[in-house]
């Protein structure tokens, strides 16, 4: 039966008892061999069926039998009642060992889930120098531990629902009843509820049928790979999708200035943090903006570098064929092709890459002739300054707006790149993340959220959570009084 | 319905009187008692605004001004009305895109064809429109503070430099009283201080309502004594030389020298008129679409195209940047923009008065 909806797939292992002496007659295991774990079953299910089951006083029906099996025979910590054909196949897709009896309508489902997984390792893409080094795996289950782990709360909340009707992904939230608003985890189980896809292999999949807004390059949804930043972010009231096969868990709702926090902000001192905090903000607009300005203004606004700095320009700029925009594109492509080169290729060419990009094409254009140093200098800051964004999507976002904003900067100058600038500030100030206006704390301006912005102020002084995402019945962080003092003159320590 | 916060009023309200204002000097005519004549038509607009603006506002707190026309005079003839008003509004809008593009030729961009320049000023704002009163609000909110610190380094440099010389306002009143009161009225009621006429179209989005007179007299005041400031600053800078250049403050910063580095500060002059004449322009091309909406009734995003169409027929209208200059400080400010600011505001505010009053004494309130 089971192979007749499975094919005869060779994982499929179906192994039959029939022990008469017993009384029992007909048993049958069904389980797919690579889902499971072989010692649990070996040593919880196939051994106790065998041997201890002799040990029972037999009873006269199926029924009767499958009790005992479940109740005093099977050691697992997880046994189902089935009822079902579909239940059935279900279960035995998640890894459940089954267990038919001859007879009886009911099966039973123990579960013996394992294989082999990657274990915890270091996060690769959001490295912290101090901190936790744990990061997320392709495993949900590991996923929720490592979540579990961190905040011990009763208030935690799982909620976990399959998505895909072919790949069937476990997708869960994961929230902090109480601090997460009511009307946001609703929202997000609604959104998450309304999605009708074959398939779910990473958790983008899910970002890009529940954000807000889809004509933006800004994203509206954080992921994380790092275990502590998303328990951070439960704790300030987001709402953690974890999705199963990726290490990359969604938090949302999300506002812009989030993207620019390190989880390290918090393991720093907070004046380090502060400062760490303000040079991403400058670097995200270096790399926004900088080519542009330069193209603007050694093109139209030539009157406002001071002379010696011109002179030196425009005789850098003597043997170039190209105008600054065409230059500038030239070198910004090129560095992108690089970029995703590096991305993509094997490892073990790395190094050659890195040669032919910074000999051949830094230092032999220039001595051809082909772009002007100054230009170089540019671009190359420009890459390194957006590689200071901590988050990802953020910085590729800064990457397209540069490219729109070179154009502006070519063709109209500082007036083109002040309307660009302007038609952004006002497409973020339209967007918003579950109903969570995107500029918030600056616009509308929320001042506990100041705290966390663009300075961090020490632990102790952040006495709420920021209102933005939190509910406001449960605002309160810790209690008053926190801030660390010398013991007075009269102790004697 | 859309909801603004008090602070992003006081926001708008302060970018909205600042907006063009530091383009010129003001109350010129008074010579070297300007900044006392700034400060006249301040009080004056003040005036206005407490005794003409505010009331019809708080006699019809959920009401823009196209609504309350129609309220008050019937459909037909408040339509009429709200056409006058979609003249009035687009008017000055033409008059700010006008002065922002060619400003922007004169220091930007010598060679870009000037309707190009006004396409672009006009599409942005037009997004802004579509994107609503909320997130314009927003933007006011967050340029607001940007804005007044550039203001204040600009004005610390300049005070740095040492060109600023309080001997150059002295003496004051030296022509008598007449001569500053002369200056002010009615020019300055009409330019920027009377111009709040257009709130009547925003004050009904401001939540809590009941703060928002408050929240108004204060951002008007902080936004006039800031005015007045600049007035100062620019008279003491540039002393009698301030009558005659086109754009005064670009003149003083380029006298400002600091640190033998920063020479040249006219982009971020340029930046700062980009950031306030957008908001008031974009304040009055979205006060013009919301008349025009409610008149022709129509979506606000189908409305942002004919208007933003006629606003930039308008303002292709003038032939040169001085006779748009001439026609409006000579014209508009003391004829045609009263009319609008005061005239009708008063107008309109005796009818709602005598329309509650004999509604009560037809139905008493239960």
């Amino acid at each position: 039966m089971i192979q007749t909806v499975l094919g005869t797939s060779s994982d499929i292992v179906v192994r039959k008892i029939n022990d008469d002496s017993t009384g029992l007659d007909g048993v049958a295991f069904v389980y797919i061999y690579d889902l499971i774990d072989q010692q649990t079953v070996n040593q919880m299910i196939l051994h106790p069926l065998m041997t201890e089951i002799g040990e029972q006083t037999s009873p006269s029906s199926s029924s009767e039998w499958l009790k005992i099996i479940k109740n005093k025979v099977l050691s697992v910590g997880q046994v189902k009642e089935l009822h079902s054909m579909d239940e059935a196949v279900n279960q035995l897709l998640e890894g459940c060992t089954l267990v038919f009896l001859q007879g009886c309508t009911v099966a039973l489902a123990a579960n013996t889930y394992g294989g082999e997984y990657r274990s915890i390792e270091e996060p690769s893409s959001q490295t912290v120098i101090r901190g936790p080094k744990e990061s997320f795996t392709e495993n949900i289950k590991t996923n929720i531990s490592l979540m579990r782990r961190r905040i011990k709360s009763t208030e935690l909340r799982v909620e976990l629902r399959q998505i895909g009707k072919q790949t069937k992904t476990h997708v869960g939230i994961m929230f902090l009843k109480g601090i997460a608003k009511d009307k946001i985890v609703e929202e997000i189980r609604t959104r998450l509820n309304r999605i009708d896809t074959d398939s779910i292999l990473e958790s983008a999949y899910i970002e890009e049928f529940i954000q807000d807004a889809n004509m933006t390059p800004f994203p509206t949804i954080e992921n994380t790979e790092r275990p502590d930043a998303a328990a951070a972010g439960i704790l300030e009231g987001q709402i953690a999708i974890i999705v199963d096969g990726t290490p990359f868990v969604l938090l949302a709702p999300v506002t812009f200035v989030r993207f620019f926090q390190s989880s390290e902000d918090f393991y720093q001192r907070y004046d380090i943090a502060t400062f760490l905090r303000i040079i991403r903000y400058v670097s995200f607009f270096i790399s926004m903006l900088l080519p542009s300005l330069f193209i603007a203004i050694s093109t139209f606004h030539q009157e406002m570098l001071p002379t010696p700095l011109l002179i030196s320009l425009a005789a850098q700029r003597e043997g170039v064929p190209f105008p600054a925009i065409v230059e500038a594109l030239l070198m910004e492509i090129t560095f992108e092709v690089l970029r995703e080169a590096g991305v993509r290729m094997p490892r073990v060419i790395g190094p050659a890459i890195s040669i032919v990009g910074a000999l051949v094409l830094g230092q032999a254009a220039v001595q051809a002739g082909l772009v002007s140093a100054a230009m170089v200098i540019v671009v190359s800051f420009t890459a390194i300054a957006n590689f200071v964004i901590p988050a990802i999507n953020m910085a590729i976002a800064a990457r397209l707006i540069r490219f729109v904003m070179m154009i502006l900067g070519g063709t109209l100058g500082l007036f083109g790149i002040m309307s660009g600038m302007m038609v952004i500030l006002i497409h973020l100030a339209g967007l918003r993340s579950f109903g969570v206006p995107y500029l918030a704390p600056l616009s509308p301006f929320i001042w506990t959220n100041w705290k966390d912005t663009f300075i961090r102020v020490p632990q102790w002084a952040m006495k709420k959570r920021p209102p933005t995402m939190a509910s406001k019945n449960n605002i309160t962080r810790q209690g008053k009084g926190q801030k660390p003092a010398p013991p007075g003159p009269n102790s004697d320590t | 319905m859309e909801r603004i916060s008090q602070s992003q009023l006081a926001s708008l309200i302060i970018l909205f009187q600042i907006g063009s204002s530091p383009l010129f000097l003001l109350a010129s005519e008074a010579g070297t008692d300007a900044w006392l004549s700034v400060f006249i038509g301040m009080l004056c607009g003040m005036a206005v605004l407490i005794a003409v603006t505010l009331p019809i506002y708080r006699k019809t707190p959920d009401k823009n001004l196209a609504e309350i026309f129609t309220g008050t005079f019937g459909k037909v003839a408040g339509s009429l009305f709200g056409v006058t008003y979609v003249v009035y509004f687009g008017y000055k809008a033409v008059r700010n895109v006008r002065e922002f593009s060619d400003l922007m030729i004169l220091y930007l961009l010598p060679t870009t064809p000037l309707w190009f320049i006004m396409f672009v000023f006009l599409a942005v704002a037009g997004y802004a429109i579509c994107q609503g009163i909320e997130v314009f609000a927003r933007i006011a909110e967050i340029l607001l503070p940007i804005i007044i610190i550039v203001y204040i380094v600009l004005f610390f440099m300049i005070y740095c430099t040492g060109i600023f010389d309080y001997q150059r306002l002295l003496p004051i009143l030296d022509d008598g009283l007449k001569k500053v009161a002369d200056a002010a009225i009615p020019e300055l009621i009409s330019f920027p201080f009377g111009e709040m006429v257009l709130f009547l179209m925003f004050w009904k989005h401001a939540s809590p309502s009941a703060r928002t007179t408050r929240t108004t007299l204060f951002s008007f005041l902080f936004a006039g004594t800031f005015i007045t400031l600049t007035n100062i600053v620019i008279i003491g800078s540039l002393g009698t030389l301030s009558g005659i250049s086109v754009v005064p403050l670009m003149q003083v910063v380029n006298l400002v020298q600091f640190a033998n580095f920063v020479e040249r500060l006219d982009p971020v002059v340029a930046l700062l008129l980009f950031a306030g004449v957008f908001m008031k322009m974009t304040a009055y091309f979205f006060g013009t679409t919301l008349v025009f909406t409610q008149v022709f009734r129509m979506n606000r995003r189908k409305a942002v195209i004919p208007v933003g169409l006629l606003i930039f027929m308008g303002s292709l209208m003038f032939r040169s940047y001085m006779q748009h200059i001439w026609f409006g400080f000579e014209k508009n400010l003391k004829f045609h923009f009263p009319i609008f600011q005061i005239g009708i505001p008063v107008f309109l505010l005796l009818a709602v008065i005598l329309k509650s009053r004999l509604q009560g004494s037809k139905s008493p309130p239960s």
